[in-house]
């Protein structure tokens, strides 16, 4: 399945990051370029992990998929912050005047309607104060920040032109 | 006669009889008025200024998230249960305090034009007793952008240097001289987060695969990072990244999402693991109580107690506020004392004196003040900023 192989992808880059020795330094350097170029996109970030099918079935239990302004709206089954949409954006868009993250987390959610499983993208939307409506937090495989690709407490907004935190959306990048 | 000088004669007149009326009161010697009734003619408008700093003193640390960019601290007197002062902050700050509380350093992130503009990324130097900013070093790497955490911004044992992490996302330590308020260098750390002092020119931090790495630097800035083999489990049950280091009395606890104690030293530069203990017994797993919160640790150096917030939860509840907090003897590493919790608390601090008090900060930005040889509660603080989530005492 391919949520499986990302999150190998993801479990893969955390390791490289645990190894030690000269890897670390190589490590370094690696972000700091990434930071510079705003490549930070190709770092494998997830916010929530390893989401298991189980997890996200338990979370697709009680989701809907008409209501982007609820907390169990179907693609917010790994998501932290304020809701874009109840913003004056969506699920997929930000709201005016803000900047979509090039980084992003990423989860695995079930669409209800469909049963399927999609590719999530969690991306922040930077540039101005928070947005402050419709807080939502997942708990479920988040880790402590020493494990940063599993932590939800960070400000994504790597690469944006304003690291500023305004809300969170959940664009679908693929079906699983 | 001009409507004009109407007007200025009947405004003289006010002015002559509002003068006039205390001065005919004071001359009729207002007698039988009680003593609280008499006002002073000329009040002196003052600025109030704090005395020293008294352990019984809480800094509240508010990053108040639906306006992240006005976040603050408060300080809050433990006995008279009232606000003394307040700071503004910078976005997402960080907070740590000198061993007499005579200065506050908080790391800080500000843009030119409020949330727009050039960034910059400062430490800026309180004056504890006036509140007022007397200085800033500016952090020239930046700091990490994170919901405040007490480990991202550490003071080495002696005072002398101040640590802040930085994750952009490569992973440094900001080393900035806070006597001659001068930042010293970046210390590259791949990998690994956090800091925990361990020396005056040493401190160590958490790594991805489960392992402290220490780290020690020279004054001029030249630094050795010597690692160390994994302690815990990061798959299977992480460590909480608000674990306590007593620099008082050289002993430190990380705790684990599945209540495990790891007791570690910092000696000789190194945070050195010395045991491991549970703060669960049978009991309680089968009643799912679990540590959990925010700052869910504290320790009081002199009678060598152990405070945790806990609650009864499922796996993946580890934010989740504590309706209890156990105490426990940190030698006989055993429960002593279970305090129920009317506000459920995400964060603890204890004062580090003979008469100590116990501060549980809530999610609704109360804090219940408890007596922490009693277990008493003394009273609840309501209303304290939007939003607090990290708490300080002096000399923790």
């Amino acid at each position: 399945m391919a949520s499986v192989r990302l999150d190998d992808l993801v479990e893969k880059a955390a390791r490289r990051i645990a190894q030690k020795t000269s890897r670390r330094s190589l490590l370094a350097r690696l972000g700091t370029v990434l930071a510079g170029a705003a490549l930070v996109p190709i770092l494998p970030v997830d916010r929530r992990g390893a989401v298991s099918r189980a997890r996200a079935e338990a979370f697709a239990k009680t989701a809907q998929t008409t209501d982007p302004t609820q907390c169990n709206y179907w693609r917010y089954c790994a998501i932290d912050g304020y809701m874009c949409s109840c913003c004056g954006g969506g699920p997929a868009t930000c709201p005016p005047g803000t900047y979509p993250s090039p980084s992003s987390w990423v989860g695995t959610c079930i669409n209800p309607d469909d049963g399927q499983a999609y590719l999530i993208a969690y991306r922040d939307c930077c540039g101005k104060d928070s947005c402050g409506q419709c807080a939502c937090l997942a708990l479920e495989g988040e880790m402590p920040v020493y494990r940063p690709q599993l932590n939800n407490d960070i400000v994504w907004c790597f690469g944006a032109p304003n690291m500023v935190y305004h809300c969170s959306s959940a664009a679908i990048v693929g079906r699983v | 006669m001009s409507v004009r000088i109407a007007a200025e004669a009947v405004g003289a007149a006010v002015l002559v009889a509002l003068l006039a009326g205390p001065l005919e009161a004071q001359e009729r010697g207002i007698e039988g008025l009680p003593g609280e009734a008499v006002l002073e003619v000329e009040e002196e408008h003052t600025t109030a200024v704090l005395g020293e700093a008294s352990p019984h003193w809480l800094y509240v640390l508010d990053p108040v998230f639906p306006h992240l960019i006005a976040s603050k601290v408060y300080v809050v007197d433990g006995d008279s249960r009232r606000i003394l002062g307040m700071l503004n902050t910078g976005y997402v700050p960080n907070m740590a305090l000198s061993a007499d509380g005579g200065a506050i350093y908080v790391a800080e992130t500000y843009w030119s034009r409020g949330t727009r503009g050039e960034r910059v990324d400062v430490i800026t130097y309180y004056d504890g007793r006036t509140l007022e900013p007397v200085g800033e070093t500016v952090l020239p790497r930046g700091r990490f952008l994170v919901v405040p955490k007490k480990p991202n911004l550490a003071l080495t044992t002696d005072g002398r240097y101040l640590l802040s992490f930085n994750m952009d996302p490569a992973t440094t330590v900001s080393v900035v001289d806070v006597r001659e308020l001068r930042y010293v260098t970046d210390i590259e750390v791949p990998g690994c987060s956090l800091v925990f002092p361990t020396g005056p020119r040493s401190f160590s931090m958490l790594c991805p695969d489960g392992s402290f790495v220490d780290v020690a630097f020279e004054p001029d800035g030249r630094a050795t990072v010597r690692d160390q083999e994994p302690f815990f489990d990061s798959e299977a049950d992480p460590v909480f990244e608000h674990g306590v280091v007593s620099t008082a009395d050289g002993r430190a606890f990380f705790v684990t999402y599945e209540g495990k104690v790891y007791e570690a030293r910092p000696e000789d530069g190194r945070m050195r693991v010395v045991g491991e203990w549970s703060l669960l017994g049978r009991a309680d797993r089968a009643e799912s109580w679990r540590p959990g919160g925010w700052q869910l640790l504290a320790y009081h150096a002199p009678t060598d107690r152990l405070f945790v917030l806990v609650h009864r939860g499922g796996r993946w509840t580890h934010k989740q506020a504590g309706e209890e907090v156990w105490v426990f003897d940190a030698n006989a590493r055993r429960r002593i004392a279970r305090i129920p919790l009317e506000h459920h608390a995400i964060t603890l601090s204890v004062s580090q004196d003979e008469a100590p008090l116990l501060f549980a900060l809530s999610e609704e930005a109360s804090v219940t003040v408890i007596d922490a040889t009693t277990y008493e509660v003394r009273g609840v603080v309501e209303g304290i900023g939007d939003s607090p989530f990290l708490t300080y005492v002096i000399g923790e």
